[in-house]
């Protein structure tokens, strides 16, 4: 029986492509005041950032529930006894000890191995990608695992972020402390490292920015997968496809919107590049 | 949402080691915290072991009612008090237990009136109180309770939630009080262990106990610019710390406050609290043996502890090193004015050497912020053509790696500054400096000051007149034309940002109109003004 794979809305891959890789995906909760949504299924991502921009409390967010990952993996037994869970880094999120605790409230009905991506947005979502892909192929339990867990160090993810306000107050900072009460207005990039935001340098512009993620991807060789992600500016995302498919013509450029519940962190404005390096042979 | 009218000895009980538990999670990040009044670095870890000591004694206590279990509080906290505040905290239990004297179960009138009396406790404890400590969070956080009571309020969750935000805005603005925590760029320790505890008590009451199992306190952060602190101009004599001496004295007939009045001009951080039957000691001093002969004469001491504080201080730089984003580069800057220090503290700068346009400063002061700052590699930005060659010299001076990229400008410093990567390597990082200084485009305002003929232009003596990177290209009747003269040469349609730092001499209503002037003209651009404060220009401005 082929595996399934599961992973949760941090991973930005849209209805379509989840359809079409065949990957289940679980959604955390954003919670306004008393308002508690489903990531992406209660609330869609305009509507939140409206609200963001617009309400003066700010949003929080919390995991799936132990139970939120039981349901489905009690539903996936019916098709299968081997189940890949990818979920967002265990230093951002607690899904990870959602899904593991599911996993052991299985009791052995099925093998289920969840994998920590140490990372978020498409730098997660290209690990699903790129794995669902291998499955379709005929990958077993144990290839699809090694190949997501050899993929968690060649996935890279950069992001611009408008301003450090969101994620400062929502104390997932991390390392990236360094970078808050500047004097001037700069706009930090960011990187996932070791599962934790990291700081990579700081620009005054968006126009900088995009030239930063434009120089960072010209400068990679053997690329494997690509995503460009927006929070508020697609028209911003769109230029910068455009410039990566100049140098990149072959390449699919996966374009996705930044899930909500980062958006709580990363704030308007956000943009996301994720390159999947290719494996050294 | 729950509420909860009054709360049982059993359920204080509860909380508060929910809490200790809370605070445990988070020690080592408030130990990372702890400058004041030693940069030791044990702060989370002692407020923890002393939270165990008052729990422990806490659940031994036979007397189930609120004023019991406050009670044995007190007292294990007493017992087991460690470092400075961990005594300050017993303080609190003490004043906890004296608000609900006699109480059985407590209402959120009580829970206020306990509050204050915790407040007013730790802060008698103390020989000389010190603002932004955990002695202000406490107090601000007992003070929005009361507010609450005041108002009507009868439930105890939202009393207390009211509370812990009180006590984590104050938390925040401890920067703003205690200045060693604003160069340090940290809250205090000791008030983010008070918030910790007092959140941790909250989320048992409203039932999060499986949460609290997943997620870890937040350390609160503060939202005041982070200032680099300057170099020592003088060499650097370090104050010796002492020895950190505790101890518990037990005896008969014990008069603390006779004993606090003895030790005061003893040294540094005194608290002595207790009663006539046992007195906890803690004091910062040169001296320890001193303190142990006096305290000899009284009783016995027991649990007695002196640490060397310069020891401690040492390894608490090295794991300050170790949480760093980079560990193994700096940049030092050479700017004037206190705006533009501010800024390149602000963005990161290890340190800035006062110096600029007439006011150079020597290769030994370069040196010596070189030599002060805690990083083998270092990357200097003289920020102004005649001080790169000093800034050159540094490194045949120092057994340290050293590169100056040669930045003219403050603009140019900004820029390079900016595009330092954490991640890069030295190498790298100094190519991406040297690549980034050459983005942006420096216009640099000041007044002449003699009559003279250069490049074509006749300039009268204290005309204003204008530089392009660094070369006198026009003069104006007025500071605004001499700006608007330079930026028609500019190629301004492709500029994203213009920044204005106004110098010392610049009226900042000429500056805003300057602003504004700039903004009318080109609504395409993002315009920032700043006070530099710098002297000499009165305006330098970076258009990029």
């Amino acid at each position: 029986m082929a595996v399934k794979i599961v992973t949760d809305t941090l991973s930005d891959i849209t209805e379509d492509l989840a359809k079409e890789l065949d990957v289940t995906v679980v959604p955390l909760y954003v919670r306004f005041g008393e308002e508690i949504y489903r990531d992406r299924v209660d609330i869609t991502s305009e509507e939140f950032y409206r609200r963001l921009v617009s309400e003066s409390a700010l949003p929080s967010t919390t995991q799936p529930t132990p139970n939120d990952f039981l349901q489905v993996y009690n539903r996936l037994v019916e098709e299968t006894d081997e189940i890949l869970v990818i979920v967002v880094s265990s230093k951002l999120s607690g899904t990870y000890q959602s899904a593991t605790q599911a996993k052991e409230m299985m009791k052995g009905k099925c093998q289920i191995e969840v994998i920590d991506s140490l990372s978020v947005a498409m730098g997660m979502g290209l690990i699903v990608d790129s794995v669902a892909k291998a499955v379709k192929e005929g990958a077993d339990l144990k290839t699809a695992a090694g190949l997501a867990r050899s993929c968690i160090s060649r996935s890279h993810l950069i992001a611009y972020f408008d301003t450090l306000k969101y994620l400062a107050k929502g104390g997932r900072i991390g390392k990236a402390s360094g970078l808050l009460g500047s004097l001037l207005s700069v706009k930090p990039i960011l990187t996932v490292r070791e599962g934790e935001m990291a700081p990579l340098t700081r620009v005054r512009s968006l126009g900088a920015g995009l030239d930063y993620f434009y120089n960072f991807a010209a400068s990679c060789s053997g690329i494997q997968g690509m995503a460009v992600e927006h929070a508020t500016t697609p028209e911003q995302a769109d230029k910068l496809v455009e410039r990566l498919s100049a140098i990149y013509p072959k390449e699919k450029i996966h374009r996705a919107v930044i899930s909500p519940v980062i958006g709580t962190y990363a704030g308007p404005n956000a943009i996301a590049l994720t390159i999947l390096e290719a494996e050294k042979k | 949402m729950a509420r909860k009218k009054t709360v049982a000895g059993q359920d204080l009980r509860d909380m508060f080691s929910a809490a200790t538990s809370w605070l445990e999670k988070s020690s080592a990040d408030i130990d990372a915290l702890n400058v004041f009044p030693v940069p030791d670095g044990d702060t989370g870890t002692n407020m923890m072991l002393t939270m165990r000591s008052t729990m422990e004694e806490a659940y031994r206590a036979p007397d189930h009612s609120a004023a019991g279990v406050a009670h044995a509080m007190a007292k294990g906290a007493l017992m087991g008090a460690r470092g400075n505040s961990g005594v300050i905290l017993s303080q609190i239990w003490r004043g906890l237990a004296q608000g609900l004297e006699e109480k059985e179960t407590f209402t959120a009138a009580d829970l206020a009136d306990a509050l204050q009396q915790s407040a007013k406790v730790a802060y008698k404890g103390v020989s000389n109180p010190v603002e932004g400590t955990m002695l202000t969070v406490m107090k601000d956080a007992a003070a929005a309770a009361q507010a609450q009571v005041d108002a009507g309020n009868e439930d105890i969750i939202s009393v207390l939630d009211a509370t812990v935000s009180a006590a984590a805005d104050s938390v925040a603005n401890t920067p703003r009080l205690l200045k060693v925590l604003k160069d340090a760029g940290v809250v205090d320790a000791g008030g983010q262990g008070v918030y910790t505890i007092l959140e941790g008590a909250l989320r048992y009451l409203r039932g999060e106990t499986e949460l609290m199992r997943l997620r870890k306190p937040q350390i609160i952060v503060s939202e005041l610019p982070y200032t680099a602190p300057l170099p020592q101009v003088s060499g650097v004599d370090e104050v010796p710390y002492g020895y950190c001496t505790e101890f518990l004295l037990k005896g008969e007939k014990l008069e603390p406050d006779v004993i606090k009045k003895r030790l005061e001009k003893k040294g540094e951080s005194l608290i002595v609290v207790g009663d006539d039957s046992a007195v906890r000691i803690h004091i910062h001093t040169l001296t320890p043996g001193n303190i142990l002969q006096f305290a000899a004469k009284l009783g016995t001491m027991h649990q007695v502890s002196i640490r060397n504080m310069d020891e401690q201080h040492q390894d608490f730089l090295e794991m300050q090193k170790e949480r760093m984003p980079t560990t193994d580069m700096a940049v030092i800057a050479v700017a004037s004015g206190d705006g533009l220090k501010d800024i390149f503290g602000s963005l990161g700068a290890a340190s800035v050497v006062p110096g600029g346009q007439t006011m150079n400063p020597s290769t030994k002061d370069i040196l010596q912020a070189v030599e002060s700052t805690f990083c083998d590699n270092i990357i200097i930005l003289p920020n102004n053509k005649n001080i790169i060659a000093t800034a050159q010299q540094v490194q045949s001076l120092t057994e340290k790696k050293v590169a100056v990229i040669p930045t003219r400008t403050i603009p140019q410093g900004v820029a390079a500054l900016l595009a330092f990567d954490y991640e890069a390597d030295f190498k790298t990082n100094t190519e991406l400096m040297e690549k980034a200084m050459l983005s942006v485009k420096s216009i640099e305002v000041t007044r002449s000051i003699r009559a003279t003929k250069i490049n074509g232009l006749k300039i009268k003596r204290k005309q204003p007149i204008g530089l392009l990177d660094g070369e006198l290209i026009a003069a104006g009747t007025s500071n605004a034309d001499v700006i608007d003269r330079l930026l028609t040469r500019l190629n301004i349609e492709k500029a994203e940002v213009v920044t204005i730092y106004h110098g010392e001499d610049a009226e900042a209503e000429e500056a805003e109109q300057i602003n504004t002037d700039i903004a009318g003209r080109y609504p395409h651009l993002q315009i920032e003004l700043i006070k530099g404060g710098q002297p000499h220009y009165s305006y330098i401005i970076s258009v990029e």
